[in-house]
């Protein structure tokens, strides 16, 4: 992210370094057998990335660093801090290791030795240099702010008073940043959100959606909080950084960063919040008031690409387990694109820069599956590119320096930092990617088409050994009982069970199932003799999940309503009550009477369609030829997907704002009078003819 | 409950709305760092005001990877500081110290008589509770953790020298510890080694040990506490 300043410093540290490299040179005239050659040591945030040139028949490496002062004498032990083994990497001949956990600022020496079997070979020439402060020039103001795990050098992690007087240091002194509060933890303490765009964050959550923005989600489990330490700096940095490349990007969109949505398991030094319930088994049932106001700032900032910060306790895993959303019911290029910004990305540069990524699991540990009701999964199926991360809790065999809780501690934050860096350079450079693939993936859940899985996963394949991954997590395929082949329109809810009172969540904080759901920004349409919930809209997937009685965490057990129509019907149709099309044909007109409710997924309709005063429309992944009329529904207007030979209407319609996406439009598309504004929620139509007033930007 | 609710409630930043409070100064001053050092300053001023120039050993084969020299939460810094304060610089007792907070202890452990604390590791903690178990103590069942937190505390300040060679010592639960010496520390119960002894506080004495004391079951490795992310 910060290149020029990484340039900056590399020229800096170069000229030990270089020093050294011509002693390397001599050296390397004489040098022993098996000696490694070559080594360098690039500074980055926290950590030192050294590379060497491979050594044939090296079974793996050591490396070795000193403390020295600034005359190059030591001041303290050799200590063997890293061992890099094959699987760290996806390139073994250009071997690479992060070295981190030092106190930033301090100078070393480095040596990096072979081993041959267990057989240690001579040490590489020493390279020396010194290693990055805390970020942020110490004169400059903002820059110069520090958290308390900072100034403590990682002995104490920064408690929520120190958090909120630092977020309101920065929220003062940037105009890049705006600091929002999108709610409060059950013992009131505010759950914040950075909002940083250049020159200032756009006003609005919708200004900020149409921005494409990007999101860290950084400490759920409160007792994991090596993430939540690396989104302070980097909010700090992208605050207060004078780095070009940085401004550009954060000119183009807009970084969100919530670094503590659990405040009182963060306090408590808890796993789960102040009721012991885990909030990553609950972002979709959302039965806390932590969880449900995450969900609604999904719902309002519409982040395209997202990061859940965890930490691991495997000693054996990589030092930054990933894994993508891989329950079956998320669009499979929302599955696709996640794994191609892991494996893609972050296999990739972390190659380059010596961080180990992995598929979470990476032992074959029993973790990773397909619960809806983790935020990897919720999120890809609210059509969003994320992955979990996981920073190993303990050093393990490959990082031996560890036993010192101060370094691994530092090692830990440092490697989500450089993460996050990584993630927001992803979105950056993939942004037509993601976004294609949201919206390939809303046109695809809106159209309601293909089996239903309550439970299970997509198989994350294996990388071939020994490259990261050659373990994967388990398959975790979905069981016969688990699938519903022939997926039902709509689920029905009574008054009692939309309405009514329920006992799941904190005491005095209980919401009802009609909250939850708009938490979520799902469409509901009021009929006669309840609450209708179509599957035909962009969280399709996670519907069934929370509405079908067969769920495996379901939320209630709503009635499924079948299509009433799948085939083909020749002359007019009237609806009265609810009609239900799915691959029909219908050869006339379709006037759907007032109060009526019309679905229709794709299906092919020669006529036009009416659906004036009707308590909701839902028309997605249909052809119509001939006029399509949206005037003064009173609920719910869904429009996702289709292609319409004749003008489309969307006018005087008084419910929650239409949704008008994805569709071709050989004609114009008019929209005036509608109480909310329609929206596309950022995936354009094409419009032949003009789009007129209220739809102008769709 | 009520200490954070009050002290986040009045410190949180505005609802949306900018500068409208600005940043109290001092809290401000806090969070800049001092121009000319890389931050190695941070022993925190309570440390520093009050520290005893005498400077505190510690013993055992834990200490090797605890805060030492000038790195702040060293042992000499918090000589002077009340234990529950103390206990927040050293790292490996992160569960210890939440414990403390939890069960509303520091009044007992900051009492002027002085006060032994015989802290276990997060490891030991890990080692004894499983997560889910764990999380039960510290949100739900703080009567069974301070139970449990006082098995681990013996009245008056005992460096581990005379811990050990006390042989026997009550703790404020009142159950009774056998204490054996040898290699510079202590054996409690037969089962906690001092692993890094003799950390000094205002009126107490911290030994980090290597077991969870007390009588409540183990349950770390329990079937279902493998549920990570
Ligand atoms: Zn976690």
């Amino acid at each position: 992210m910060f290149s020029t300043l990484l340039a900056a410093v590399l020229a800096a540290t170069a000229m030990p370094a270089q020093a050294f490299g011509q002693t390397a040179t001599v050296a390397q005239m004489q040098a022993e057998p098996n000696q490694v050659q070559d080594v360098t040591v690039v500074q980055g945030d926290g950590y030192a990335t050294l590379a060497w040139t491979h050594v044939d028949g090296a079974t793996d490496y050591q490396i070795e660093r000193t403390p020295i002062a600034e005359d190059g004498t030591a001041t303290g032990a050799a200590v063997i801090v890293g061992v890099w083994r094959p699987n760290r990497q996806i390139n073994n001949d250009k071997p690479t290791f992060a070295d981190a956990g030092f106190a930033p600022g301090n100078r070393f020496q480095w040596r990096v030795r072979a081993r041959l079997g267990t057989t240690a070979q001579p040490y590489s020439a020493p390279v020396s240099g010194a290693t990055k402060a805390h970020w942020g020039d110490l004169n400059t103001p903002g820059q110069n702010l520090r958290t308390q795990w900072e100034d403590t050098l990682g002995a104490q992690y920064t408690s929520d008073v120190n958090e909120y007087a630092y977020t309101a240091a920065i929220d003062q002194l940037s105009e890049r940043v705006r600091v929002v509060e999108i709610g409060r933890t059950i013992n009131n303490r505010p759950i914040n959100m950075f909002v940083i765009g250049y020159p200032t964050p756009p006003a609005t959550p919708e200004a900020v959606a149409a921005t494409n923005p990007l999101l860290v989600n950084c400490n759920v489990h409160g007792n994991e909080p090596g993430d939540r330490e690396a989104c302070f700096i980097m909010a700090r940095q992208l605050a207060f950084t004078d780095d070009a490349a940085t401004l550009d990007r954060l000119s183009k969109t807009t970084m969100l960063i919530v670094p503590t949505i659990n405040g009182d398991g963060r306090a408590a030094n808890s796993r789960g919040n102040s009721t012991g319930q885990d909030l990553n088994r609950d972002y979709s049932l959302i039965r806390q008031p932590e969880t449900q106001a995450f969900v609604e700032m999904v719902r309002d900032y519409r982040p395209i690409a997202s990061y859940d910060g965890h930490e691991y306790g495997n000693t054996n895993t990589g030092d930054l387990p990933m894994l993508s959303p891989r329950h079956q019911n998320v669009a499979q290029g929302i599955f696709d694109e996640s794994q191609n910004m892991i494996e893609g990305h972050m296999y990739t540069q972390g190659a380059k820069d010596g961080w180990w990524a992995c598929p979470y699991g990476c032992t074959g540990a029993s973790v990773g599956l397909g619960e809806e009701t983790i935020l990897r999964n919720t999120l890809g199926l609210k059509n969003t590119v994320n992955s979990l991360l996981e920073l190993r809790s303990s050093g393990g065999p490959t990082r031996p320096d560890e036993g010192n809780t101060a370094n691994n501690r530092r090692r830990k934050t440092y490697s989500a930092l450089w993460t996050f860096t990584q993630f927001f350079a992803y979105h950056s450079a993939n942004a037509s990617n993601i976004t294609t693939a949201r919206a390939e993936a809303i046109k695809f859940q809106s159209a309601n088409t293909g089996r239903i899985v309550f439970r299970g996963s997509r198989p994350i394949p294996a990388h071939p050994a020994p490259h990261p991954g050659d373990t994967p997590p388990p398959l975790d395929a979905p069981g016969q009982d688990q699938i519903l082949n022939q997926p039902p329109c709509a689920y029905k809810l009574t008054e009692a069970q939309y309405n009514g009172a329920r006992t799941d969540g904190p005491a005095g904080r209980q919401t009802t199932v009609a909250q939850r759901l708009a938490a979520h920004g799902w469409k509901v349409i009021k009929v006669a003799d309840g609450y209708l919930v179509p599957l035909s809209q962009p969280e399709r997937g996670l519907v069934p999940l929370l509405l079908d009685g067969q769920a495996a965490e379901g939320l209630v057990d709503g009635e499924r309503i079948a299509p009433t129509l799948t085939g083909t019907h020749n002359g007019p149709l009237t609806v009265s009550g609810v009609a239900c099309l799915a691959g029909a044909t219908v050869r006339g007109p379709i006037r759907v009477k007032p109060g009526a409710t019309l679905i229709v997924n794709g299906s092919s309709i020669n006529g036009p369609v009416d659906a004036s005063g009707a308590a909701g429309f839902v028309l997605t992944d249909s052809t119509v030829h001939g006029p399509v009329n949206a005037t003064g529904v009173r609920g719910p207007v869904v429009l996702v997907g289709n292609k319409t030979n004749g003008p489309v209407n969307v006018v005087n319609n008084t419910g929650d704002a239409p949704l008008v996406a994805g569709n071709t439009v050989n004609g114009p598309l008019s929209c005036t009078g509608n109480t909310n504004a329609p929206v596309n929620i950022e995936v354009a139509n094409t419009v032949s003819g003009p789009k007129s007033s209220q739809c102008a930007r769709l | 409950m009520t200490d954070p609710l009050t002290r986040a409630a009045t410190s949180a930043p505005r609802r949306a709305r900018r500068r409208a409070t600005p940043v109290a100064g001092a809290a401000l001053a806090l969070l800049i760092a001092v121009a000319g050092c890389t931050g190695a300053d941070g022993t925190g001023s309570a440390a520093t005001d009050t520290a005893t120039p005498v400077a505190v050993t510690v013993t055992g084969p834990l200490c090797d990877v605890l805060p030492a020299g000038d790195e702040p939460g060293n042992p000499t810094s918090l000589a002077g500081q009340p234990a529950d304060q103390a206990l927040q610089w050293i790292p490996v007792l992160t569960t210890f110290e939440a414990a403390v907070r939890a069960t509303g202890l520091a009044t007992e452990l900051n009492g002027t008589e002085g006060v032994t604390i015989l802290a276990p590791t997060d490891d030991a903690f890990a080692a004894k509770f499983s997560r889910t178990n764990l999380d039960e103590l510290l949100l739900h069942d703080t009567d069974e953790l301070r139970g449990l937190l006082r098995d681990h505390v013996v009245t008056g300040s005992l460096p581990v020298a005379e811990l050990a060679a006390a042989g026997t010592v009550t703790t404020l639960a009142g159950t009774s510890l056998t204490v054996t010496g040898g290699d510079g520390g202590a054996r409690v119960a037969d089962r906690a080694d001092t692993v890094c002894a003799d950390y000094r506080t205002a009126n107490a004495r911290i030994h980090v040990i290597n077991q969870v004391l007390g009588s409540l079951p183990t349950t770390a490795g329990d079937e279902g506490d493998d549920h990570h992310s």
